[in-house]
């Protein structure tokens, strides 16, 4: 066994900010370093523990300066960086923000803050299917998280359900411990990048095309999916122990939306280049925003969402 | 070299002068067989050598004081005051990866003598009057998990009738299987009531009420 130390943050005292930056993954981080050295004064709150998403990631193989880093460690450094500079109050839900003149109360499960701005890099979470089966037998075969419970399947057959990249990196993870999995995915090709597709094939990983996941079958446990050949219309049988679901994001924007916040259809908060919403001094960045999905580009947006508010605070 | 980096000793240092204030006792429990006690051991000491007011001890899970509190599987690190909280706030197995941040927020809070709740979800806990086990199954390369132990923990350290103990699924598979734990972090109440998932205080404690009220 490996062994890692993860240190809590656990800022508790309520107090008033410059800027409240709620979500500390990858964006939350970033824009806190980015406030703090600009001249202001910031917190970051978060309803589990810092790292957000990336945390999940089995391994990251495209962050630069890192040619191949658990999401884990990556998360960590990302954290004990940020910590240099700024608060972070970890497992500290955000229950409610309400405006309160030119500010906002932001009440927390422990504290309550006073903000001039917000940034909300409140990310995403797993999305659903929404099959026969999946809810019914979730948490007996059916799960979201490879680090949480691939342990249990060693050694045994699991269907991975969605082969975008973290469908991918979730079934080489699963591979890698000693579990045989195999991937689903909907449209009639690879749908990871070109680097995980080779991985998975230098695994011998099965990565079905075309197919729609209809059914996850089982009573008391999962004994495996039914899925559809799109081409034949067939239905096949995948008997298996364990059914991992990796088909994409929904963003986590309605504390947002509640003080006026406009997302587009799915959700996603929108934002200009400045990563301003359309209330003044709240801003957006990392994965609720809609892009890629990608560390990089959060931790990026983090640093544009920071310096907006330093703009719209300090200089303005 | 010890298990905790230098860094993150510096870190640690300044949290425990910032937050800690009456005295944490942090035993661990070793016997025979056991691959992770002498790491469990190596790991308190690491911790008590951070700041006065923790003091490590060593028990023997054959003593009086394990059978006292009910213990039985090895290791098993309990974070206590060394009186009221007696041995109710345990981690039965390793707490690393994940669970270490757990045991540190866990001894900020024996020291402050308290733990932070709602008064909604403290009113619930306070009209539990008899015992009641909340045992956490958790993988240390879970995120999530933490959270679970932590709530567990804060109303064990809320209510004296209360224990809050973390199990370590991948240390005691057998125990994980009895209660067909396929997903962390699961939840077992009175080896009665079971959820799944890391669930806010407000939810949590509606099971922790529904176990009680079938005592």
């Amino acid at each position: 066994m490996e062994l890692g130390f993860v240190l809590p943050s656990a800022s508790r005292e309520s107090k008033e900010v410059d800027l409240a930056i709620i979500g500390a993954g990858p964006a939350g981080l970033s824009a806190g370093i980015y406030a703090i050295r600009a001249g202001l004064s910031a917190i970051i709150i978060d309803k589990g523990n810092a790292g957000g998403l990336a945390e999940d990631a089995p391994f990251v193989e495209n962050y630069l300066g890192f040619e191949g880093i658990k999401g884990e460690e990556l998360a960590k450094k990302f954290k004990d960086h940020a910590r240099n500079y700024v608060e972070i109050s970890e497992r500290n839900e955000v229950k409610d923000i309400i405006p309160e003149g030119e500010k906002y109360l932001i009440k927390a499960e422990s504290g309550e803050y006073i903000a001039r701005a917000i940034i909300f890099s409140t990310g995403t979470t797993h999305k659903h299917l929404g099959i026969p089966g999946e809810k019914e037998l979730f948490g007996k075969g059916v799960s979201y998280c490879v680090t949480c419970d691939g342990y249990f399947y060693k050694g045994k057959k699991v269907a991975v359900i969605g082969g975008g990249n973290s469908g991918a990196i979730a079934a080489i993870y699963l591979k890698d411990i000693g579990v045989e999995p195999e991937i689903f995915e909907f449209m009639p090709k690879y749908m990871c990048e070109k680097a995980y597709q080779k991985m998975i094939e230098d695994r011998g990983i099965p990565y079905h095309k075309n197919v729609r996941v209809t059914e996850i079958t089982g009573d008391e446990k999962v004994t495996g999916i039914k899925y559809e050949d799109r081409e034949t219309g067939e239905i096949h049988e995948f008997a298996a122990d364990g059914v991992f679901i990796y088909v994409g994001l929904v963003p986590m924007s309605e504390l947002a939306k509640k003080i006026g916040v406009e997302t587009n259809k799915w959700g996603y908060i929108n934002v200009d280049q400045k990563m301003r919403t359309n209330v003044p001094r709240v801003y957006a960045a990392g994965d609720v925003t809609g892009t890629a999905g990608q560390i990089i580009i959060a931790a990026g947006q983090g640093a544009v969402a920071a310096l907006s508010a330093y703009e719209d605070l300090m200089l303005s | 070299m010890g298990y905790i980096s230098e860094k993150d000793k510096e870190y640690l240092k300044g949290e425990f002068d910032k937050y800690l204030k009456e005295k944490v006792k942090l035993l661990v429990f070793t016997g025979d067989n056991c691959q992770y006690c002498n790491v469990a051991v190596d790991i308190a000491k690491e911790v008590q050598d951070l700041h006065d007011a923790i003091e490590f001890e060593e028990h023997s899970i054959n003593d009086e004081l394990a059978k006292e509190w009910g213990l039985e599987h090895v290791p098993t690190v309990v974070i206590t005051d060394g009186d009221k909280y007696g041995g109710r706030i345990r981690y039965v197995g390793l707490p690393s990866g994940y669970e270490f941040s757990s045991m540190i927020e866990d001894i900020i809070d024996v020291s402050r003598r308290t733990a932070d709740v709602s008064d909604e979800v403290r009113a619930q806990l306070d009209m539990i009057d008899k015992p009641v086990k909340i045992q956490v199954f958790v993988t240390p390369t879970c995120p999530y998990c933490p959270k679970a132990v932590r709530t567990a923990h804060r109303f064990a350290i809320l209510n004296p009738n209360i224990t809050g103990e973390m199990v370590e699924a991948v240390e005691f598979p057998e125990w994980a299987n009895k209660w067909n734990v396929m997903s962390v972090p699961h939840i077992l109440i009175n080896e009665d009531v079971q959820f799944i998932g890391a669930y806010p205080d407000e939810q949590y404690i509606k099971y922790v009420v529904e176990a009680y009220k079938k005592l």
